[in-house]
């Protein structure tokens, strides 16, 4: 054999070996990921009994913790209340962060650079600070503990102008020159957004939609706050924490808590993966330029 | 159809950098005038300005009599075709072409009307379906073109249309630009970056460096008589010899006595210089490198040593030394040489290079301005 | 000074480009590091000049502002004269009725509220109330009566308002001013005022931006500035649970709440030991959880994105499919699995591998582990998402760079480290900043598994526990919610992280090549 078909299959060889360790790699990661939900999964069906024990499969197999978590818990009103809160924020968010990201992405005033400066300082504020204002300021207007859910819109909403990034940075991705074509065309800037730049931003508007849809399901801190320890204001986080929050709470719910944790889990999840290539378009996009 | 007039128009960006100064012109109705110069020299601001993409710092603008420095882009009837054709994405050729008349809310059958006869002319009915996408570059530019005719603006602005396509497409539409100028009949202003886009389509030339106008003139003009060095290298390809020699006058007949020789300048250019007693002087002289001829004359030649050979085809650019170590580029049609001549011309070979005394430039060392303005 | 020996270049100076090339990789690390901290004192002379040139620039703007406003009055009209007093005066006499109205109905309202209640709450602003309510005796009726009294958190919220109020107001005015001077400018010249019509057209158009911005900003305006302003004045006030502010009056405390933070001699106070205990934890946290996710997260990418690697997809899939999950789900679950008597435990005992409950590995109650198991379960969670990003900037390196670096003669280790590396770090820059401020402030990650436990007794303070894991905005959380809740000391640490954050954005800032360009896409 040649010198050269020596090295050649060295190569070949060497190839083989890199790839065979990152297979493990891989298969060890992909079980160590996804290894604790399916443990949640199997503890959610546990009938035998609802505190924590020390193994994963169920003696009993049963769908009593699900039963139980919608007839003897508040998860219902849970549900509902972050089902609301999601639809009406996934909606005026969507209109609040598109007009900002809008604006500052492709329109050219005076102040422009300075507002998104404000912004930027703004934000490297703690966000939680501002709740002991507003917390006060909506119990004035009874929007906390039972009544939550309009104050907790009107948290996430008002404020959501600052997170306009990632839209902006999709819309630094179109040519400035559409816009200038279409005004040269007649069109007034109006028409730039409603004609021009609004069909063409599809993936945006979804990924607005969606997350905005999505947040108030993983908020915890300004949710537990506004709820102010009240059932009935809770979103699902808060609640589901709430269910386990104390040790004896821990052993009559531990079971319902992984039950609510899949029935929440399942939607989210599919809305996810549905939404992951405008995420991904998002995120790259955008969350890099910052 | 509308005459344009810029009337000290300035541009200054963020309150600082100056890129057009003092702008003034007055462009007739139905002239095609062409903005050329260098990247940075201001001429596309200039005509972002008068589209109102940009707004004007300082002067007016009037299009058709009417002030404009304060309308909206919408409401100066112009139409504009981009760079890189600023197709929507979204919206179908048809749509497209259509779209200023959606905005004018035409009525249906008008806009079919409308949008089709254009089609027709640019050869891209065919296409009327399609998304931009799915377009060549060459039909992308007919679209974008055929967008800004629909609507017979009053005129019709354009903005290096043509330096996105290859070099034979280019040639082709710069042609059919020329035919499409007849039929449109409307005030045309273009810019390039290309000396010969502006040369081959414009009535007039306005040729810009670093925010100041150069010259205006027809191509005639600003060819053989250009107004000072900079239009004189910017016009024409090859680009105009240049070297520094003194101007001498001997019997009442001038002299430039570049390279250590003595050539004399005759013929309308020495009339003038006679007309106008220019005083013997150190001046820059300007030879296009196809106001030379190889071969001996007893008055007007040197000696050369070709450097290098460049063979275009139709003419070869031989680029030459002289006898004091200067660098020329003269260019040779291929027809006046015989197949044993050009096998002759290679690098080395000695020869002698013959001047045309009427048609060489002057410019003042300090100013760079043609002696003859 | 110490002088390289090859070539007599000190790196102290300032050198050149050509000199620059001289140097060796790491003398050019050394002499950027030098440079950078020659140029601190050179940052902080032209920080203060650019204050001074602020501040004078600020005097000087008002004195033309002043000037200008005399000049107009002098030589205005009696149109635009009667709009000193009259705002909109003269806009509605030139024909702008709309912009006039508006003007004129901006001053009655704030006349009418200045009147009814501004003048009064500013009053209420110094002392933020006198009178707390509760029964007062009454020599007249010789009898305790209850009164309303004043409540502080109204009397310094209102007082806020009403000055920023006031500021509006003279904004509007000059405006008001501004305006008339220009209408008869442009009258002067021959030309139209815009019409009602023209004006509400341009809302469209011209002033669109307006239109798209006056929601986004009113919310920001009041939910964010607001607040921040609010809160910046209630670290300087002893705002508590004990001082409510209506039962029990709170008051200007000055600069005490610094000044408890600060002082390290208060014997019985260890606030700012707590304080200096958790900060220094919640920086080596930010490090941990931005770094280790990252770079794990451009490993895993890069694996997955090798070529040859089958199932590209699956892989991709599954990490994501977990960071799908909400992440309270999954954290709140991770933390039960691996409590002292979860799954993790129950599985050791059944198995043998631990003897007894005795020996149970207790993950959340010892300070060490307990740091490094919230580190650990941030990559867990973390990881699928850098994948995400990294994945989407990798297909975005141009091929070309690394088939010239192949044909150049480098491996996949000096690809990764001359083509990957730099290039990520370039275009991540700002996302890393964001991401290191997101975990300063992560509160999920560490309120969700521990608690902020393990609770520390050193770190037991005035203000409420805290434990070994807590960061600083859990910290917040606990003081405010806490049965004491000293809003005021939650200010003050929330004041703390902003320094902070601001201070790391400027250097970030000022280091990061900009990659921010907006520009360079359009």
């Amino acid at each position: 054999m040649s010198e050269i078909s020596k090295k050649h299959m060295g190569l070949k060889a060497k190839e083989r070996l890199s790839n065979t360790i990152i297979y493990i790699i891989l298969v060890l990661m992909s079980i160590v990921w996804l290894l604790p939900f399916i443990f949640l999964v199997f503890e959610s069906l546990r009938v035998e009994t609802t505190n924590q024990v020390g193994y994963v499969i169920p003696k009993v197999f049963g769908f009593d913790n699900y039963i139980n978590l919608f007839t003897k818990t508040d998860f219902p009103i849970w549900f509902k209340n972050t089902f609301i809160i999601g639809l009406f924020a996934s909606v005026i968010q969507t209109i609040i962060v598109l007009s900002m990201s809008y604006t500052l992405s492709r329109l050219r005033f005076k102040g422009r650079k300075g507002l998104m400066n404000l912004m930027l300082v703004l934000g490297f504020f703690p966000g939680f600070l501002s709740m002991i204002i507003l917390y006060k300021v909506l119990s004035w207007f009874n929007l906390t503990g039972a009544n939550s859910v309009p104050g907790l819109i009107l948290v996430y909403v008002a404020s959501s102008g600052m997170g306009y990034y990632v839209s902006k940075g999709f819309f630094d991705t179109i040519s400035r020159s559409l816009d200038e074509a279409a005004r040269v065309d007649g069109a007034t800037r109006f028409q730039v957004f409603t004609k021009i730049i609004m069909p063409l931003s599809k993936p945006i508007v979804i990924y607005t939609i969606l997350t905005a849809f999505m947040a108030p399901w993983g908020d915890f801190m300004f949710a537990k706050y506004i709820s102010h320890a009240t059932s009935a204001g809770m979103n699902v986080a808060v609640g589901l924490q709430y269910l386990i929050s104390t040790p004896s709470n821990l052993a009559a719910n531990y079971t319902l808590f992984c039950a609510g944790g899949v029935v929440v889990a399942i939607p989210i999840t599919i809305l996810f993966m549905a939404l992951q290539r405008y995420y991904v378009e998002g995120v790259t996009g955008g969350a890099v330029k910052g | 159809m509308a005459s344009v007039k810029l009337k000290n128009v300035k541009k200054v960006y963020d309150n600082k950098v100056e890129v057009v100064h003092d702008f003034n012109l007055d462009i007739a109705d139905k002239e095609f005038i062409v903005f050329v110069g260098p990247s940075g020299c201001g001429k596309s601001t200039t005509l972002r300005m008068v589209a109102g993409l940009e707004e004007i710092t300082d002067g007016t603008i009037e299009i058709d009599g009417v002030v404009v420095n304060d309308l909206q882009p919408k409401d100066r009837d112009i139409s504009m075709v981009f760079q890189n054709y600023a197709l929507y994405p979204h919206l179908t050729v048809f749509e497209n072409i259509a779209f200023p008349l959606r905005l004018q809310k035409v009525p249906q059958d008008e806009v079919f009307k409308k949008v089709t006869e254009v089609s027709d002319i640019l050869g891209i009915t065919e296409y009327l379906n399609r998304k931009p996408r799915a377009l060549s570059g060459g039909q992308r530019q007919r679209v974008a073109i055929g967008r800004a005719m629909v609507r017979n603006p009053k005129v019709f602005l354009m903005d290096e249309p043509l330096s996105n396509l290859d070099a034979k497409l280019r040639n082709q539409m710069r042609a059919e630009i020329i035919l499409l100028r007849k039929r449109i009949d409307t005030t045309f202003i273009y810019v390039t970056h290309d000396q010969t886009e502006a040369m081959t389509l414009g009535d007039r030339i306005v040729i810009m460096k670093d925010g100041y106008i150069m010259q205006v003139g027809t191509p005639d003009e600003v060819f053989d008589s250009p107004k000072n060095l900079f239009v004189a290298e910017f016009i024409g390809a090859p680009k105009m010899n240049t070297f520094r020699c003194q101007l001498i006058k001997e019997n009442g007949e001038y002299y430039v006595t570049p390279f250590g020789s003595k050539l004399k300048v005759d013929g309308y250019k020495g009339e003038e210089l006679k007309k106008r007693n220019i005083e013997p002087q150190e001046v820059i002289l300007g030879v296009r490198p196809e106001h030379m001829v190889l071969g001996k004359d007893a008055d007007n030649d040197i000696d050369a040593k070709i450097l290098v050979n460049e063979m275009m085809g139709s003419e070869l650019h031989l680029h030459v030394v002289t006898r004091d170590n200067t660098e020329l580029i003269i260019r040779v049609p291929t027809v006046d040489l015989s197949h044993e001549q050009r096998s002759k011309l290679v690098n080395g070979h000695e020869f002698h290079i013959t001047f045309k005394g009427n048609v060489m430039n002057f410019f003042d060392v300090n100013t760079e301005e043609n002696l003859l303005n | 000074m110490e002088k390289t020996n090859s070539n007599n270049i000190s790196l102290f100076d300032d050198l050149s480009d050509l000199d620059l090339l001289k140097l060796t990789r790491f003398q050019t690390f050394l002499y950027k590091i030098i440079h950078f901290f020659k140029a601190i004192p050179h940052f902080f002379v032209s920080l203060f000049g650019f204050i001074f040139n602020f501040i004078k620039g600020f005097f000087v703007w008002i004195k033309d502002d002043f000037t200008e406003i005399v000049s107009t009055f002098k030589e205005g009209d009696y149109k635009t004269r009667l709009s000193y007093p009259i705002m909109g005066f003269g806009s509605i006499a030139r024909g702008q009725i709309l912009r006039g109205l508006l003007f004129l109905l901006f001053e009655i309202v704030f006349i009418v509220y200045m009147i009814t209640a501004g003048f009064h709450w500013l009053g209420k602003l110094p002392s933020l109330g006198t009178q707390a309510s509760g029964m007062v005796y009454d020599p007249k009726l010789d009898t305790y009566v209850r009164v309303a009294g004043d409540d502080s958190f109204k009397c310094l919220l209102y007082g806020v308002m009403t000055i920023l109020f006031i500021l509006a107001f003279i904004y509007t005015w000059r405006l008001n001013i501004k305006q008339n001077q220009i209408s008869e400018m442009l009258l002067k010249e021959g030309k139209k005022l815009k019409s009602t019509r023209d004006d509400l057209s341009s809302l469209l158009d011209e002033d669109f931006h307006k239109t798209l911005l006056a929601l986004p900003l009113l919310g920001i305006f009041f939910f964010t500035v607001l607040p921040i302003i609010f809160m910046i004045l209630v670290a300087f006030t002893n705002y508590d649970g004990a001082h409510d502010g209506y039962s029990n009056l709170f008051t200007w405390v000055g600069l005490d709440n610094f000044n408890s933070l600060f002082n390290l001699n208060l014997g019985s106070n260890n606030l700012s030991l707590a304080f200096g205990e958790i900060l220094s934890w919640t920086i080596i946290w930010a490090i941990f959880a931005t770094f280790t996710n990252y770079f794990l997260g451009m490993f895993v990418a890069i694996m997955i994105n090798k070529k040859g690697i089958k199932f590209k997809k699956l892989w991709r899939g599954i990490l994501v499919l977990t960071s799908a999950v909400p992440q309270f789900i999954s954290l709140l679950y991770v933390s039960k699995m691996f409590a002292a008597n979860g799954l993790v435990n129950g599985v050791l005992i059944n198995s043998g591998i631990i003897s007894d409950l005795s020996h149970i590995i207790r993950f959340w109650e010892d300070k060490t582990l307990a740091r490094i198991m919230v580190i650990v379960i941030n990559i867990w969670v973390g990881v699928p998402y850098l994948m995400l990003i990294v994945t989407g900037i990798l297909m975005n390196i141009p091929a070309d760079l690394y088939e010239s670096a192949r044909i150049d003669g480098a491996n996949a280790v000096q690809q990764f480290f001359k083509i990957t590396l730099p290039y990520m770090l370039f275009v991540t820059g700002p996302y890393l900043l964001t991401s290191f401020i997101g975990n300063i402030n992560n509160f999920n990650v560490i309120y969700l598994l521990t608690a902020g436990g393990p609770d520390n007794p050193k770190l037991l303070t005035s203000a409420g526990s805290a434990g070994d894991t807590d960061l600083l905005i859990t910290w917040l959380f606990k003081i405010t919610t806490g049965a004491e809740s000293k809003y005021y000391l939650a200010s003050v640490i929330g004041i703390m992280i902003f320094v902070f954050v601001s201070f790391l954005a400027l250097v970030v800032y000022n280091v990061i090549p900009s990659t921010r360009n907006e520009e360079d896409y359009s």
